[in-house]
């Protein structure tokens, strides 16, 4: 085992004095911008990216990744507290974390998530650590049409899950599509769907839709429904914190279900946010309990912070041997790479063993340093939803509308934040559902991009997806994830089963 | 020279203030803001957290720099934003050649001459690759085979450097190739890793990882002369072993991309002074030798009329391609 | 009070004039599918077909829908936190985001007599104060100063 050797190399290198204060200083920094909307592990990591040139290289890589992970962390606080997601990859842990935390157990939803997100990141590095060349030649098997494929995937196992309206369904998938292509459009250069608003052309940002669907819109349905007028009691309690971590291996078939999905979306360029929601979306589709997702189920957190981790963490793999950043965060880093003078790319494990393998060993450690950290702050977060409703909300709005600004410095942001919390509003109330609206405007224009770029490489023929083995198969899978709730309909229908369900599901 | 236009006037104006001496010199009083027209990571993004990091370290200014990324619309986000912050001195534009080629080819509602120019202070290169083991040597091998029709050529965006480069090379080359617009080059790169695309022409510092990791290798760069001597990316080879081009009977003599400069229109010609001599301090330091190097880049300083009149070189140049494709907006 | 039939009319109008708008903005940018790849204008213009499309299919079901969706005391509830928010939101350019904020809550507050005035005097002061020492100093994520910290030369 040549990489276990390197690795506990790595380890000599990662758990020394220095790198270990590194570590709990990067999580604590990255905690507080992944709290904080409007800030993300972006910010954090540019900020302190020109402090880090005069370090050695691997220190500079373990405080700032230690940073992507406490921020990744601290991104599920305010979606499961206050349903504002902080990054797309949160979005997922809303459906189920919102409503726990409402139901008066903000402890056991923030543990659960903490706890199957270490799990899902421990799995990750896992994967990076002893498959680190074969996973780097799985991803450079990826052209157009199969990036098109596996956001076709996405989709498919997404898509026709929830309870709404098909029709609705349909009008809120389409319009989150459209949302995705207002501004410069990859392909052709040209600008689109600007509407004369000369701004746009930089495109509507997601955080921006997300803040205002998710948490003005919430904030909106709860004054409606009197929400605040129930106390949430929420005592501060210690044990639940380990109690629901305890709980968490009952649920191995979804942490591992998840994990899988996570760590193939994060190799593939699928990336954290498409894992969630897929993981998310089969998890409903396979839990016994899934008729029930979307009203505080333990799986429904499990299974997109699983993924979410796990595609997060192995997403750093490409960055690494191929220089293709997984996600904003990685370009900032990669960026780094290459001001200390490394270059990301195959060589970099040749070249740089002490560097790559100091990296991978303080994935192990900086996620332990993380969730011991993270999980400590579990009941001073759940303390939040003490707050009075009256004085909560005010603040939430100005949260809301700093955040939208902070994307690009546009107070345009904020007029559209306040104007998707008016849709957000429409659509909770009349049951519309919001998640295909969001995971369109996240990979929508990607898809859409993949698709045209196919088309120009096989000019204009479809049959580009039937190309090869890897490509087929993943449109076949996509296609079959597509059709199979209609079978079960089509199915039920033949056995004459009226049985109409009672039960309220919740539309997502 | 004969100017006819009353931009090209307002240009030359800024032209002149950048050739004067600093007198009468004006201090920012407020936070200065870098606006970045690229997304974390990207190349002018590195530019302007290169330049941020040396003004702090040596306290060029009393005045806390802040790098704000605003790269929607590949750039044209920040362009826009400089033109509504019109006199405005503490904003501060990085970006490339696209200021004044963007416009040409899609409907942005900016120009550059809504812009004050400070200086162009880095020329970045492109060469031509190709996969490690395509069986074409030489750029004569690489023309030969592509007379098929059949290759497809990777770039960063649309209508941009990339591809008005990829037109060049049809043109001068006599074949035709399938353009592949992609986010950026490191993208392209990895495409052609895995052999989905043929080419493409990436600058150095976003392939070199790959030429070192044995993925793909430059056949010729798009430079007067070879890039200059420095330590081997390869077992075997360095930058100055790669051909130029013309050597190589591709007769594309000079093709790079600028790294600019720029502050908001409206600006006091004290105040565009003040940043053409900061940015001039700055290449002055060993921090910005070191950037230079490790991101392959090839050091200039283009300032006043010498930039204005690169700005018209090249504008003549890419609006002569763009015609010929039949790119250019009403 | 709002009935139901009305807010799904509402909305379907709404989702159906966004699906027009965009139909007609993606004409501008050609659509056709051949040997040259697809124009940037196809996707657009489909998706704004279906939007168009589901959203009619919706404002026929909407004329069914029966009930009331939104009482006068839910309308009341809901104004009362919209509009202070909306109000927020009109000022920032003005006042700037500290400036703004501080009278957001205040006014939410005290006003509203929700909390005694020197509660709410003490967070209304405190909200943009953290404001500011997260976002301009640690951070350097500079926030709307807004036209009044211009005139007075900030």
């Amino acid at each position: 085992m040549e990489n276990l050797e390197a690795l506990l190399h790595g380890f000599a290198i990662a758990l020394s004095a220095q790198h270990l204060v590194l570590m709990v200083v990067g999580v604590l920094l990255g905690i507080l911008v992944g709290v904080l909307p409007g800030l993300g592990a972006p910010n954090g990591v540019s900020l302190l990216l020109p402090l880090t040139f005069g370090m050695q290289p691997v220190s500079a890589i373990i405080l700032l990744s230690s940073m992507y992970w406490g921020a990744l962390f601290g991104g599920s606080v305010t979606s499961i507290l206050f349903n504002i997601p902080g990054e797309p990859s949160s979005v997922a842990t809303t459906f189920d974390g919102y409503p726990m935390a409402r139901e008066g157990r903000p402890t056991t939803a923030l543990a659960t998530a903490f706890g199957s997100a270490a799990f899902g990141a421990l799995v990750g590095v896992i994967l990076i650590t002893f498959l680190a060349s074969w996973v780097a030649q799985v991803a450079l098997a990826f052209g157009p049409a199969e990036y098109f494929a596996v956001y076709f995937l996405a989709f498919a196992s997404f898509v026709g899950m929830g309870g709404a309206a098909p029709m609705k369904t349909v009008v809120a998938l389409a319009i989150g599509f459209a949302i995705a292509a207002i501004g410069i459009d990859t392909v052709s250069g040209s600008v689109r769907l600007t509407m004369g608003v000369d701004e746009l052309v930089k495109g509507v940002s997601f955080v921006v839709a997300v803040m205002g669907l998710f948490g003005i819109g919430e904030l909106l349905i709860a004054v409606e429904e009197e929400i605040h007028a129930r106390a949430v009691s929420s005592k501060i309690d210690w044990l639940e914190v380990f109690r629901a971590v305890a709980r968490l291996p009952k649920h191995a078939t979804a942490l591992l279900r998840s994990a899988a999905i996570g760590c193939w979306m994060g190799i593939t360029p699928g990336g954290p946010t498409a894992a969630s929601f897929m993981s998310y979306g089969i998890a409903k589709r396979f839990s016994r309990r899934g008729q029930r997702f979307g009203s505080g189920e333990v799986e429904g957190i499990i299974a997109p912070e699983t993924a979410d981790h796990a595609a997060g963490t192995s997403a750093l793999l490409p960055m690494l041997s191929l220089g293709i950043p997984g996600s904003a965060t990685a370009a900032v880093m990669m960026g780094g790479l290459m001001i200390w003078g490394l270059n990301p790319g195959p060589m970099l494990f040749v070249d740089q063993k002490d560097f790559v393998w100091g990296l991978i060993a303080s994935m192990y450690v900086g996620n332990i340093v993380a969730v011991a950290l993270v999980l400590l702050t579990v009941p001073v977060f759940a303390a939040l939803m003490r707050i009075p409703f009256v004085i909560i909300a005010p603040l939430i709005v100005i949260i809301c509308a700093v955040g939208a600004y902070s994307v690009s410095n546009s107070y345009l942001d904020i007029v559209l934040m306040l104007g998707f919390g008016v849709v957000g509003y429409l659509f909770k109330k009349l049951s519309y559902p919001l998640a295909p609206l969001v995971l369109a405007i996240v990979i929508g224009d990607k898809a859409e991009d993949a698709f045209r770029q196919s088309m120009l490489m096989s000019k204009g023929s479809l049959e580009i997806f039937f190309d090869n083995r890897l490509v087929t198969s993943l449109v076949i899978v996509g296609i079959a994830l597509l059709l199979l709730p209609l079978l079960l309909q089509v199915l039920r229908l033949l056995r004459g089963g009226a049985e109409a369900r009672h039960e309220k599901v919740r539309v997502i | 020279m004969k100017i006819t236009s009353g931009f090209l006037l307002s240009a030359a104006a800024c032209a002149l203030v950048g050739a004067m001496p600093v007198q009468a010199a004006w201090q920012p009083q407020k936070p200065i803001e870098f606006v970045a027209t690229a997304g974390p990571g990207g190349g002018t993004d590195n530019l302007a957290r290169a330049v941020q990091s040396i003004i702090t370290k040596y306290k060029l200014t009393d005045q806390p720099v802040v790098v704000v990324n605003k790269g929607g619309g590949s750039g044209a986000e920040g362009y826009v934003y400089g033109k509504a912050s019109a006199g405005d001195p503490y904003k501060v534009i990085f970006g490339t050649s696209n200021a004044w080629q963007q416009p040409l080819v899609s409907k942005v509602a900016f120009n550059y001459t809504d812009l004050t120019p400070v200086a162009a202070m880095a020329q970045d290169e492109f060469l031509l690759w190709v996969k490690q083991d395509a069986p074409y040597k030489t750029v004569g091998d690489y023309l030969k085979a592509a007379t098929s029709g059949a290759f497809k050529m990777g770039g960063a965006q649309s209508k941009d450097t990339d591809e008005v480069l990829t037109r060049m090379i049809e043109k001068v080359g006599h074949i035709k190739l399938t353009y592949i617009p992609f986010k950026s080059g490191a993208e392209a790169a990895v495409q052609l890793a895995g052999g989905h695309i043929d080419s493409h022409v990436n600058n150095p510092s976003e392939s070199v990882g790959q030429w070192r990791g044995g993925t793909q290798r430059p056949l010729c760069a798009f430079s007067p002369k070879r890039l200059p001597d420095g330590p081997k990316v390869t077992a075997s080879e360095g930058w100055s072993d790669v051909p130029t081009c013309v050597e190589q009977g591709l007769a594309i003599p000079q093709y790079e991309q600028p790294r600019t400069v720029w502050l908001p229109g409206k600006v006091t010609s004290e105040q565009a002074a003040y940043y053409v001599d900061l940015m001039k301090k700055v290449q002055g330091t060993p921090e910005w030798k070191d950037y230079i190097e490790k991101t392959s880049q090839v050091n200039t300083f283009l300032t006043g009329e010498a930039f204005d009149a690169f700005i018209k070189q090249d504008l003549e140049h890419v609006k002569q391609v763009a015609a010929e494709q039949g790119w250019l907006v009403k | 009070m709002i009935s139901r039939r009305v807010l799904e009319l509402l909305t379907a109008l709404l989702t159906g004039s966004f699906g027009l708008a965009v139909i007609i903005s993606s004409l501008d940018n050609g659509i056709g599918w051949g040997e040259a790849g697809v124009d940037p204008g196809t996707f657009p213009f489909l998706t704004g077909v279906i939007i168009l499309a589901g959203s009619l299919y919706n404002l026929a079901r909407g004329w069914l829908a029966a009930g009331i969706a939104v009482s006068r005391a839910d309308l009341r509830r809901i104004a009362g936190l919209f509009v202070p928010a909306a109000i927020f939101v009109g000022a920032v350019p003005l006042a700037g985001m500290y400036v703004a904020s501080a009278g957001y809550i205040f006014g939410v507050l005290a006003l509203a007599k929700h909390q005694s005035l020197a509660r709410s005097l003490i967070i209304a002061v405190a909200t943009p104060v953290a404001l500011y020492i997260v976002f301009e100093r640690m951070f350097q994520v500079s926030l709307p100063h807004g036209e009044l910290a211009a005139a007075l030369g900030y």
